[in-house]
């Protein structure tokens, strides 16, 4: 009975979660306009994408940023993270820490106008006429200013289980410091700057917000593409796009589960081995 | 004593793997009796089905003549004291004992009165308001008694309690529960793998292994008469020969015919003989029963560890008295330290010291230390 | 000693450019948040905006009024599922989290439009009922949003949390006598309390400070304060806007602080 009724609770609030998002990938393949009558199958709206040079454009835009900010932020975030670790001073670690983590605590928006205001201040002290020659460097700092506290969050963590012994070790067998980073303690705390990274890539590529508040005006990314064209009625062009993002979410979602299912199912048999 | 809690054919697998095979047991109001055994023995799912946290696949569990197999863990008057205590984090000391008054929605000065009483007999007066999380091991284990007690419960289940102590604190916290179990006359069903804890505090040891009981007995019946290898070798040190019984009262293993007290066998059985080694005396070889040659000594403290070679099966031998290391020895056993023991699926396991563990769970290490 | 104070501090100065990047680009700004909030056109120093901000007290009030609905909902819906997630099968777990990390993972811009086109005047809804209602732009839209959007987030974190909590808990809390509503009550829901503060920051920050789901599912109908914001800095009113995003920002931070006061006592209470 109890089981029932938390399967039936289960199904209905994932269902409700997902109605929306199916309906919107089901009518992107409408032959008509309309995004509430079903009226028949066809691929009018992906081929009309696929002939749109903007979807393009953003595409690459939203790549290039994502990549660029993600290996910056992991970059940044990992030395951060091990410099955090290192500090002796609680007071200059609490600041640092606290500091790191406005971005993630502030709403988007305020991150966003506040962007905008520094690149506008900067630009007329500069003298820069145009705020685009310098727009993708806007859009990056911006992405991986709000990625930092992500990375930092996910390697900080590592380091600190990892502890001393294994730097120490490497010392005693005549590493340099900094050959020890390299050679010991990052091998050994990768897992963690790489879902760093991923993270930092995922969020990089779903920023609306804050993007919408720094682009500049020659430089779209998908997400302020879909935005403009919600600003119109919509067509379900808009659907389609919708679509691939969503099954491209979706494929990156499970290979990355399937991984982790291998690597869990591995584990188990292992300690079955043993026992 | 009246029974008050009997198993009846309890069986339990997980995953298809059997963990109690068929198991009857019964436990006396007011004893305390302890299930032994070595990990992955059953002994700890024992306890949880009669806790209430499992229940069997097959047989049923009565408590005080009312089977109570169906019945949930909150209704059952037994309490638990958990492995790693699993107290409430959210609430102190004080609160934590209070749990079940609360739930009972017992009066104010009733429940302040029993806490009170409660923290007395574990000696924790004035932790009332600590948090839990900052106490000691010992004493997050004396909260985890008194809140299991607070509720006047027939039986308390103890899983391993003290495992998680040191040595020193250990000793003192089992002559604590031996005493908080006297004074207040209920059952304690205790599990464990520690042989030590076993003998001294139990009315009665139940050893268990593959699922199964193997002997149940007071701790001297244990120790003095195993019932079979297993038990032999789990519970103190032991040697065990392969031996033949020639008639009642006679028994012949590693070439030489002994006298022995047991009887009752078949004329020519093979049975399993157990010598323990503080009760084999070294003497001059000619005055020997059996002779041997002495491969290793080890010094421990109260006695020697002696290591002797009798045509290839490595005996251990406990002496206050030095002997050196390559000396040939006699040995001489009387008749009352020869226990002979029914052949059973764990003969030939254990018994010969030629690679000498000093624990069931150290094998791997000890096997090292002695290459040394 | 000294060897090792000397190789401490050379090993923190690999924090060094993220402090560096942290004062330029997350200090700074902030600074000139404040600066422009501060400020009139021309650049002198002036309480104007600030004064001027009990015109907006309303939009505060009404965007506070439905962010906190929309938060407990989310909490009220979220956490049996969050248990019922926790106390299921490892194998099956996964799946489940795969399923609510798959929608948070899909822009926000998407989800909201998909539940716009079903709810819209002539949306899927209507279509399907043969109905004309009117829901797009009332209140209950624009909560629905917010709880769809952000459902994930408050989940995740409880999830998290009580899955953590030592089984033997569980059981501690029936042997003592706790029947199964108890249970919940008097022991797992104050051990997950960290996972619901987090949960609730995590719906309310976004939910009062949105501006895309109350254009599309308010339908122009209200504004809230991200909208006036955005509308603020749009228009090229950076004064005003910033001291609207000064204030959101203080009063954010102050109830994150204090929230997470509590959840650290309690996280303390657990690890010492």
């Amino acid at each position: 009975m109890k089981k029932y009724a938390s399967r039936i609770y289960l199904c209905l609030v994932f269902a409700i979660l997902y109605i929306p998002i199916l309906t919107l990938m089901l009518f992107s393949f409408n032959n008509t306009e309309s995004t509430a009558n079903f009226t028949g199958f066809s691929l009018e709206w992906y081929i009309k994408l696929f002939n749109d040079e903007n979807a393009f454009i953003a595409l690459r835009n939203t790549l290039i940023l994502a990549v660029s900010s993600s290996l910056l932020s992991t970059i940044i975030g990992t030395a951060a993270a091990e410099g955090i670790y290192r500090m002796r001073s609680k007071w200059l670690k609490n600041a640092v820490n606290s500091v790191t983590n406005v971005p993630m605590m502030n709403p988007d928006i305020v991150t966003g106008v506040s962007f905008m205001l520094f690149f506008a201040l900067l630009v007329a002290l500069l003298g820069i006429d145009d705020y685009d020659s310098i727009g993708f460097g806007a859009m990056l700092i911006a992405h991986t200013t709000f990625c930092l506290p992500y990375v930092i969050l996910s390697v900080l963590p590592r380091i600190n289980e990892l502890g001393e012994s294994l730097t120490e070790a490497a010392l005693d067998l005549g590493c340099t410091p900094v050959q020890a980073f390299f050679k010991v303690k990052l091998p050994n705390i990768m897992p963690g700057v790489l879902s760093g990274m991923v993270m930092a890539f995922t969020l990089s590529l779903d920023d609306f917000v804050i993007s919408y508040f720094v682009s500049p005006s020659n430089f779209q990314t998908l997400p302020l593409l879909i935005y403009s064209m919600t600003k119109k009625t919509v067509k379900p062009d808009m659907y389609a796009l919708s679509t691939i993002i969503i099954i491209t979410v979706f494929t990156l979602l499970i290979i990355s589960n399937i991984k982790s299912f291998k690597k869990s199912d591995k584990v188990r048999r292992k300690k079955g081995g043993k026992a | 004593m009246a029974k008050l809690i009997e198993l009846k054919g309890i069986s339990k697998s997980y995953d298809g793997e059997k963990v109690i095979d068929g198991m009857n047991l019964y436990i006396r109001d007011g004893e305390f009796i302890t299930l032994l055994g070595p990990s992955g023995c059953g002994k700890t799912t024992t306890l949880r089905i009669i806790g209430g946290f499992e229940t069997a696949d097959e047989g049923s569990l009565y408590f005080d003549g009312v089977e109570i197999s169906e019945v949930p863990a909150h209704k059952r008057h037994i309490n638990t004291v958990f492995q790693k205590y699993a107290l409430f984090p959210h609430l102190n000391v004080y609160e934590n004992i209070a749990f079940p008054l609360r739930l009972k929605k017992k009066p104010e000065e009733e429940i302040k009165k029993r806490v009170t009483d409660m923290l007395k007999m574990v000696a924790l007066s004035g932790f009332e308001n600590k948090s839990v999380s900052t106490l000691s091991g010992g004493q997050q284990q004396r909260v985890a008694i008194a809140r299991a007690l607070i509720s006047h419960p027939k039986v308390l289940l103890l899983d391993e309690p003290l495992g998680a102590l040191d040595l020193k604190l250990r000793k003192d916290m089992q002559n604590e529960l031996k005493t908080i179990q006297q004074a207040i006359g209920i059952t304690f069903i205790y599990v464990t793998h520690d042989q030590e804890e076993a003998l001294s505090m139990s009315d009665t040891i139940v050893v268990m292994a593959d699922g199964e009981i193997q002997q149940i007995g007071t701790p001297t019946d244990i120790y003095n008469e195993p019932k079979n290898a297993f038990v032999a070798d789990f519970i103190g040190e032991s040697n065990i020969i392969d031996g033949v019984m020639l008639e009642d009262k006679r028994a012949r293993f590693s070439g030489h015919t002994f006298d022995c007290v047991d009887g009752g066998f078949e004329k020519n059985e093979a049975v399993d003989v157990v010598v323990r080694p503080e009760d084999v005396d070294v003497v001059e070889p000619e005055r020997g029963m059996l002779i041997g040659k002495v491969t290793s000594v080890t010094f421990k403290g109260v006695h020697y560890e002696i290591i002797v070679d009798i045509k290839g099966f490595k005996w251990m031998i406990q002496s206050t008295d030095y002997v050196a290391p390559e000396a040939t020895i006699g040995l001489y056993i009387e008749p009352e330290a020869i226990h002979i023991m029914k052949k059973s699926k764990y003969s030939g396991k254990f018994g010969d010291y030629s690679s000498f563990s000093d624990e069931l769970d150290q094998l791997s290490d000890a096997d090292t230390a002695e290459e040394f | 000693m000294m060897m090792k104070k000397k190789r401490s501090v050379m090993h923190s100065i690999a924090a060094a450019p993220h402090i560096f990047w942290a004062i330029l680009f997350i200090v700074l700004p902030l600074i000139i948040v404040v600066y422009y909030a501060f400020t009139d056109d021309t650049g002198a120093f002036t309480f104007d905006n600030i004064l001027s901000l009990e015109d907006y007290v309303p939009i505060f009030v009404l965007s506070l009024e439905l962010s906190v609905i929309a938060t407990f909902i989310c909490l009220l819906v979220g956490y049996p599922l969050a248990y019922i997630m926790a106390k299921a099968k490892p194998e099956h777990q996964k799946i489940f989290v795969m399923l609510l990390m798959l929608p948070m993972w899909t822009n926000l811009l998407i989800r909201t439009y998909s539940i716009m086109a079903i709810l819209d005047d002539g949306g899927l809804l209507n279509t399907i009922l043969g109905t004309s209602m009117h829901i797009v732009g009332t209140k209950g839209a624009v909560i629905f949003g917010m709880v769809y959007d952000f459902l994930p987030y408050m989940v995740l974190p409880i999830y998290t949390c009580i899955s953590k909590i030592d089984k033997h808990m569980w059981e501690a809390a029936s042997d003592l006598g706790c029947n199964t509503v108890q249970v919940i009550t008097r022991v797992i829901f104050p051990l997950s309390m960290s996972g619901v503060i987090s949960g609730v920051t995590m719906v309310l920050v976004p939910s009062i400070s949105t501006f895309y789901i109350s254009q599309k599912l308010g339908g122009g109908t209200f504004e809230l304060i991200g909208d006036t914001i955005e509308r603020q800095f749009v228009t090229g009113a950076y004064n005003v806007g910033g001291a609207i995003s000064l204030v959101m920002m203080i009063l954010i931070l102050i109830s994150i602080g204090v929230m997470n006061r509590f959840s650290e006592e309690d996280e303390g209470g657990i690890i010492i």
